[in-house]
Formats: structure tokens, sequence, C-alpha cells
């Protein structure tokens, strides 16, 4: 099917308050603090479904997963022997002062050399039809139930549109979640580890316990004795953990190894990972691997360590740490984003044609002073996709996130969380920011 | 080279019954290019199972649980060892060329080190021996001024602390001039607790340096633990349940 | 899927727990609202039962409270929110389906606010409570989780019924059906009875006479049903 062809998707699939309703009945919701209140919100669903063509995603999926391929040799080299910088491909220090870099992580190979066994990888497709790698996330990516139980329920609300149209049925993520857990299992069951009920992605951690048949815990159910991770039972027993989907991050994963306060992590949890006794969802360490100064570095990696042309485009970007890229940002800061390394969820980041000459200038003398600091990315030409707002078809910026699953072999899941954003002037999709969702199709042929 | 008969003994006691305790102890020698374990025994109360791993810095951890109620927790080690301090390590790690949590320097830091810089120059182990000459000038080692969570910049300001401060702030102005330099945690002489020294890059090995008390590290240090600051070193960790509001630590070494 | 944590076995137990409950305490306020049609403050009784007093205006004001206020904590909308805080956290034992039943009636129960007829626009939360418990029956595998739920439906509903003073038919026949779920408990669990207070409840419930006049004393037993037996040495 021709992008032509796909642009008559424009058409909403079921009735959107239908299918709110639906979602809203199974507890659809992200949770969200306000002035300290902890509160619960529906997580607003489009109709109008965003359609990848088969020869789209296939390009896609090849080129996801040699990039999630590369990103995965990238963190074993750095925490063994560090090849890549030795070899000149990327300077020492981009390692070293990325905040993602644990070195309590060295030397520790995980189940199968896998670090990254779920990568969610956010890209845009630009109006000429290009797509576009913006980030790349291996901590914890989060999103895939989303609209693993939208399909659930578009399939009831709007029987035609499946019928009709060739759809690809992403209903198997929990297999394919389930089969790189079981991969990654060094010997007993499954567990998914929450923070708890008030973390935004509640709903999510719950409903992936549900559907991969995984124990979801707190931190306080488990316990490591002889270096081996355990579930304490209601009868005073213990269940042995093979593998753990921890839904928390690095820092706060083992206060004996990370930050001592850290009050819901597992003591211990990194002695019993290193003796090869646990197997660790996704590795700790990967921050050091989607930080947006390595980002750069990442087409590099994939000529480094697979000897082949990267199939997807970074957005173009300049490292003002090279002088040449340094002359380029300074010449064009005007027409460039800037991001600044160090931040994350859409902070830190500012569009040269939003400053005044002035403040332009002084701009220019931060990234001299710290040009270690920044990165500088063209800006892309997002093709917009229609979304229903009170009954009209209007045009927003939206991202796709694809997740990218590692066990035995690398997969795509054909599908993916395409976010918009409500408001017609922003680029920010995160839910919190009051985005909404779509459903994902990815058509057979 | 000498040989040297080691023991070292904690005593945590708490004020109260405490349960679920996990802990991860840094004790046990390791066996480097600068010392031989030649024996090493180590001792917990009350008695539990525990694990041994090596940790990424090298260092060995003793982990353990113990569930049930207890009021303290004591251990010892006791050793022999032959140390020979013209051996160096010639492992680099490159995170040591980095400054780490307890070693960022401050502005006032930033500015000492950079009127230093212009007074002198010269290879690692000089700077070492000129910067330690200046800290035992300028700082006063006191006790009880500062704890174990006191950073560089924060002993640099008081201009006092102990040798854990003295170690931080050498290591906090080696890195600075990017020289890697690592943290180290051990049995010396001239000490009746845990002693505190650092080692620096020379270019193609490791070497030792004891700020605390300005001379270079002979066969008289025994290493423990190695790592890019306190953090990594610490003899003792533990995470432990119940009402329990303090607890008290008795710390005994000898080396013979 | 076989481990199961203190922590969640009492989310499991208090879900049940709080689920019938709500499920009595609308079935109470369905019969009152028939009586108040006759009787104004035909309320009276009902707030007895509980040792509380009169302080509302009229049985709208009563009603009004006793199905929508949070704060109340003998409220119908009370109950729902704590069933739905225990259930939130159960969504891999309990599954999604049974959990959207709660979420159901949330919704049904608040926007029966603005309804008209309050209590025609309630009659679907009972349809929905029944399907709460069809859905526990049919997606919950595990026997011992299941039962945990049951224990805690059981041992309200009897609680209720003496504290409502239900005839003793009523409450002798709850009775069987709670001692049948206990027996299923594996013995060195948390909600294995306590033989001590068990006894007693068994005793107070052996003929008419005593429960008319120790009912109190069975409440209290089954306050402690679950504390730990005392070892002596």
């Amino acid at each position: 099917m021709t992008q032509q062809n796909i642009e008559q998707f424009t058409k909403p699939i079921g009735n959107a308050n239908e299918i709110n309703e639906l979602l809203r009945r199974y507890g659809v919701k992200f949770g969200i603090y306000k002035n300290g209140v902890f509160n619960e919100q529906f997580f607003p669903f489009d109709p109008i479904p965003r359609v990848i063509s088969s020869e789209d995603f296939k390009s896609i999926e090849k080129g996801l997963v040699q990039r999630v391929n590369a990103l995965n040799e990238f963190l074993f080299d750095i925490y063994h022997d560090k090849k890549i910088v030795k070899d000149g491909i990327i300077p020492e220090n981009f390692i070293y002062i990325s905040k993602g870099y644990l070195a309590q992580c060295e030397g520790i190979t995980p189940k199968n050399r896998i670090y990254s066994h779920i990568s969610g990888i956010d890209l845009v497709q630009a109006k000429d039809g290009e797509w576009y790698i913006l980030e790349d996330n291996l901590r914890i990516p989060s999103g895939a139930s989303y609209p693993l139980i939208a399909r659930e329920l578009t399939r009831i609300a709007a029987p035609d549109a499946f019928s009709e149209n060739e759809i690809i049925d992403n209903r198997n993520y929990a297999k394919l979640l389930k089969e790189t857990m079981d991969y990654a299992n060094c010997g007993g069951i499954s567990a998914i580890l929450t923070p708890g009920r008030y973390n935004a992605a509640y709903f999510e951690h719950s409903y992936l316990a549900e559907h991969t048949g995984s124990v979801l815990v707190q931190n306080d159910e488990l316990f490591v004795e002889d270096n081996i991770l355990y579930h304490r039972t209601y009868s005073g027993g213990k269940t042995r953990i093979g593998v753990l989907y921890r839904r928390i991050a690095d820092e706060y994963l083992d206060p004996l190894n990370f930050l001592p306060e850290s009050l819901i992590g597992i003591p211990n949890l990194m002695e019993a990972y290193r003796s090869g006794n646990v197997g660790i969802i996704n590795a700790p360490g990967n921050g050091v691997a989607d930080d947006k100064g390595i980002y750069y570095f990442v087409p590099k990696m994939i000529k480094y360590y697979l000897g082949e042309e990267p199939i997807l485009k970074n957005a173009p970007t300049y490292l003002p740490f090279y002088e040449e890229d340094m002359k380029y940002v300074m010449d064009n800061l005007g027409k460039l984003v800037i991001k600044d390394v160090a931040e994350a969820g859409g902070y830190g980041v500012v569009f040269g044609s939003d400053l005044t000459m002035e403040k332009l200038e002084e701009f220019r003398q931060t990234i001299i002073a710290e040009p270690r600091r920044f990165i500088a990315q063209e800006v892309i030409d997002f093709l917009d996709l229609p979304i229903l707002d009170n009954g009209e078809t209007v045009m927003r910026k939206a991202d796709l996130r694809a997740f990218v699953l590692s066990g035995e072999t690398t997969k795509v899941w054909a599908s993916g969380l395409t976010r918009f954003s409500r408001n017609p002037d922003s680029f920010v999709v995160n839910s919190s920011q009051g985005g909404g969702f779509k459903d994902t199709w990815v058509l057979k042929k | 080279m000498k040989t040297l008969n080691f023991s070292f003994a904690t005593k945590l006691t708490f004020d109260d019954y405490v349960h679920d305790h996990s802990f991860a102890l840094r004790i046990i020698p390791p066996d480097t290019e600068s010392q031989k374990i030649l024996s090493c025994s180590l001792n917990l109360y009350p008695s539990v199972i525990t694990k041994q791993t090596v940790d990424a810095f090298g260092n060995n951890v003793t982990a353990g649980y113990i569930q049930g109620d207890h009021r303290f927790l004591d251990f010892d080690i006791k050793g022999i060892a032959e140390v020979d301090s013209s051996k160096h390590s010639t492992f680099l790690m490159p995170c040591y060329r980095y400054q780490s949590k307890y070693t960022v320097p401050s502005e006032a830091l930033i500015k000492f080190q950079n009127e230093l810089k212009e007074k002198y120059d010269g290879n690692a182990f000089d700077k070492a021996v000129y910067y330690s000459d200046i800290l035992s000038e300028i700082i006063e080692y006191k006790k009880g001024v500062t704890t174990t969570a006191t950073t560089a910049a924060e002993a640099f300001d008081l201009r006092a602390g102990v040798c854990q401060d003295f170690s931080h702030i050498l290591i906090s102005l080696l890195r600075m001039d990017g020289i890697p330099a690592r943290y180290v945690a051990g049995l010396a002489f001239c000490d009746g607790e845990t002693h505190s020294w650092v080692e620096y890059w020379t270019g193609d090995h490791w070497e030792g340096f004891d700020p605390a008390n300005n001379c270079p590290v002979n066969d008289d240090y025994l290493v423990i633990s190695t790592g890019r600051d306190f953090r990594d070193c610490a003899i003792d960790r533990g995470v432990m349940f119940g009402r329990y509001t303090q607890q008290l630590q008795l710390v005994r070494s000898v080396l013979s | 899927m076989s481990t199961i944590s203190k922590e969640h076995s009492d989310r499991l137990f208090w879900l049940g727990r709080y689920t019938e409950r709500l499920f009595i305490t609308l079935r109470s306020l369905d019969k009152l609202y028939d009586r108040m049609i006759d009787e104004k403050h035909g309320y009276k009784e009902f707030l007895g039962y509980f040792g509380l007093i009169d302080t509302y205006k009229d049985s709208r004001d009563f009603i009004r409270s006793f199905l929508y206020d949070e704060s109340n904590p003998n409220s119908a909308a009370f109950c729902l929110e704590r069933a739905y805080d225990n259930g939130i956290v159960l969504r891999e034992e309990i599954s999604t389906k049974t959990l959207s039943f709660l979420q159901m009636a949330k919704d049904t129960l608040y926007n029966s606010q603005s309804k008209a007829n309050i209590r025609l626009s309630l009659l679907p939360l009972k349809d929905i409570l029944y399907s709460f418990w069809g859905s526990v029956n049919e997606h919950i595998y595990d026997d011992e989780i299941r039962n945990i739920i049951y224990i805690g439906k059981t041992l309200e509903r009897l609680d209720m019924y003496i504290r409502m003073k239900y005839p003793f038919a009523d409450v002798e026949k709850e009775f069987i059906r709670l001692c049948k779920n206990l027996h299923r408990v594996p013995k060195g669990t948390p909600y294995r009875y306590n033989t001590n207070y068990l006894c007693t409840v068994v005793e107070v419930l052996g003929t008419e006479r005593d429960y008319e006049l120790f009912s109190d004393k069975a409440i209290k037993s089954l306050e402690h049903l679950f504390e730990p037996m005392e070892v002596t040495v």
C-alpha cells in the first residue's frame, strides 16, 4: 500500500465516546500528582488510527533490530573491554560523565549477554515520509499496555474496520514479553517489581503482570538470602524469583549498592544479580546507552559493531564538542533545536527560532563554555496526524514509540504507542501534559 | 616485602531489636599484585550463612541476611598477609579519572587547585607529594568535625577532618589534573581503627600515598578495599527493620 | 502462580469484606427506602444497629449520607472505595475483568446521584456485584487465593447479620458457610482461625437463646478470629 492510500485512513474507527467508556471500564489510567494530591486520570484515546504500511514497517523493523542489537553490543563493550573508546569512536568522557553509566556494573555479564530486553525507541515521520529516530529508551520504557488493551476494545467497537483492512494483530505483546522474561530467567518464578499503586504507570505494571502470569511485587515482599532473590509468602515460606522485571530506576534498585536512602529497593539484589542467580529486566547501567550525548554515536556503533550501514536515520545532530560541529552550530543556531544532555522528559530543550538576538548570543556563549553539555539538532518537519477534537478532524504533532524485545532473537512488536499533542502549538506528547494516544495499525500487505 | 598478622573486629549494637537485616561487608582483603593473603578467617555473630562475591572494583563482598530479631551484629577477621609495596597493580578503570560523588569539587576547591597548578608542575608522583604537603599544612587532622557523609568540598571548607577527608580532597585535586585516583580503605600501623589513603595512576601503574600522614605507602599498609570514594569502600552497609533509634559501632584493628 | 505475599492476602481478605459490606448496605438501604415511604424516620432502627444517633435532617439526608458520603465509614461510597483500593493492587490475582466490575459499580453509584429516582437507578448496581462474584469464581483459579476473599465475604456477612439482629436461622446458615471456608485454610497461614475465639462463636451460636443474649461476645470473637494462637510452653 502506498503512502497516498494510507492517507485515506483519516476516518475515526468506531465511536470515540464508546471506546473511551470501555477504556474507563477496564481501568486504563495513569496516576498524576497535582498540588501534592494523587489522582488517577484516564488516558484519552483518539479513534483515528495511525496506519503504517507493510513496506514502511519492514524497513522500520529491520532498522530497529539493527539499532537495538548494536546498542546491546555497546553495553556489553562499555562494561567490559571498552573497545569502542579505545578505538577512538566515542570520546571517553562521553561515557563516564553520563549519569546513566554505573561503575558498579563493570564486569557483570547478564544472562545471554542481553542488556536491553525491552527497548522503547521513539520515532517521528517527516513530511517527506522518512522516519527518524528521536530517542532510545533502554531503561524502563513504558506505554505498551495502552495500545494493547485499546486494540482489544476497538475490535469490539468497530469490528468492520478490522475485517475490511488487513491489520496485523498486535495482541501478542504479552506473549513476546513473557518469552523475553523466560529467556532472561535464571531459575524461579517471574516477577514484576512496582514502586506501588501511586506510580504513574501502575496500571501498566499490574496489567502486564496479569497477562504474563507474573507476580506483581513490591520491595518489602522480597529479600535476598544466599545471594538468591526470594518472594516472602504469606505462610512464612519463600519462593525463588528467576527474573525480575523491575519498574523502578537503577539508583533505587539496591540501597546497599546505589542510593542508600532508597526505600523502594531490595538490599543485595546486585549481589544476586552479579552471581547470576536472577535476571534483571532491563539490566542496570543501561542509561549510558540512551544518553542524549551517546545518541549521536549510535549510527557509528552500528558500523563499528555490526559492520553495517544504519537503516534508520538519526535526526541530523551536531556535537559542539567537535570543532567542525561547533562551527556549524554557531553559524546556524537560529534554526536548530538545542538539547541539554543532562535533562529529560522534554526539559532543557530550546528552539533557536524562539530566542531573541540577545538571548541567542547569550546561549552561544553558554555552549562555548560547556560544549559537552549540549547537542544540537535540525528541526524535523513532522508529518502531523489527524485527530478528532470535539467532532472535528484537526492535525496534530505525534510520535511513535516502537517496542523492541530482545530474547532468543530481537523482535519488533508490530504496533507501538502513538502519542499526540492536543495543543496545536506543542511538540510535547507526554500523557502527563494532557496528550492522548491512538491505535497503531501495521498493515499485513 | 613484609609478613603482616592482621585482625579487625567490629561490634554493631542497636538500642532495640531489629529484624530482616540485610548487610554487605567489605572486610576480606583481596589478593593483589602488592599483597598476598596467606590466610583469612571471618567470624560473624549471630551466626549466619553468607555468600562471597567480588564487586566491580575488585573488592570481596560478604553478603548476608538475618531474618529474626537480634540486637547486635559482630564480625571479625584474622589473617596473615604478605605485603610488597614495590609491586603494583596495572589495571586501570577509566572511571577513576572522573570525579565521583564525594570528590566533586566546589568553586573554592577549583580555585584552590587552579592557584596551585600555576605554581607547580610535574608528574603524577610529584603532584601527589606536592598536594599532600600543602594539605598537611592547611588541613587540620581532627576527629569529630566530619562524618562518613562529608564530601571533599565540605571538608575543604572546614579545613579539618580525618583520613577519609584527606583522601577525598587529594583525589579531587588529582582528578582535576586529569590524573586517575582512587580511594583505599585498609589497615595501617598508625591507627587503631581502619585507615584510608589514596592511589594515583602514574601512567602505567597504581602507587599509594597516605595524605593524612603525608607519606608514601609502604609495606605496613594492608588494602581492604578500593573504589571511587568512600561510598564504594564502606566496611559495612546494612538495611534493617525495627524501632531502634541508634546504632553503636566499635571498631578495633591490630596489625603486627 | 502460586506465591502470595502477606500484603496481598490481607488485600484479598479486605476486598471480600468491603464488597460484602457494600452489598449488605445497599440491600438494607433499599429496604429502608421502601419503609420510609410510610415512615418518615424509618431509618432510626438501622442507625441503632451501629450505635449511631440520628443527626440527619430527614430521610433524604440520611440516604444521601449512607450512599454517597465517603467520610461516613458506614456508607456505600466508603465501602466501595475501600473495596476498589484493595482490588486495584490485586489485578494479576483477580483479573482485569473482575476489577472492571468495581469500576462499573463506582460509575453507577456516582452517576445515580444526579438521577431523579435514585432507587431505580441503583438497581443495576446489585447485578454488577453479582457479576463481580461470578468473575471472582470464574477467573481465580487458585483455590487458596479465592478462599481468602470468601473468608472476608462470609465473615463480614455474619458480622453484619449479627449486628443487624437477623433471625437466628439466617445467622446459623451463614455461620456454617463461614466454617466451611475456614476449614479450607491451610495450617500456618494467616487466615487460619484461632481455635479459642472460634469456640466462643460456636458456643454463642449454639442455641437461639444464647444468640439473643450474648451476640456481643460473638461479634468480639469474630474480631479476633485470626489472631495468632498463643503458644504455651
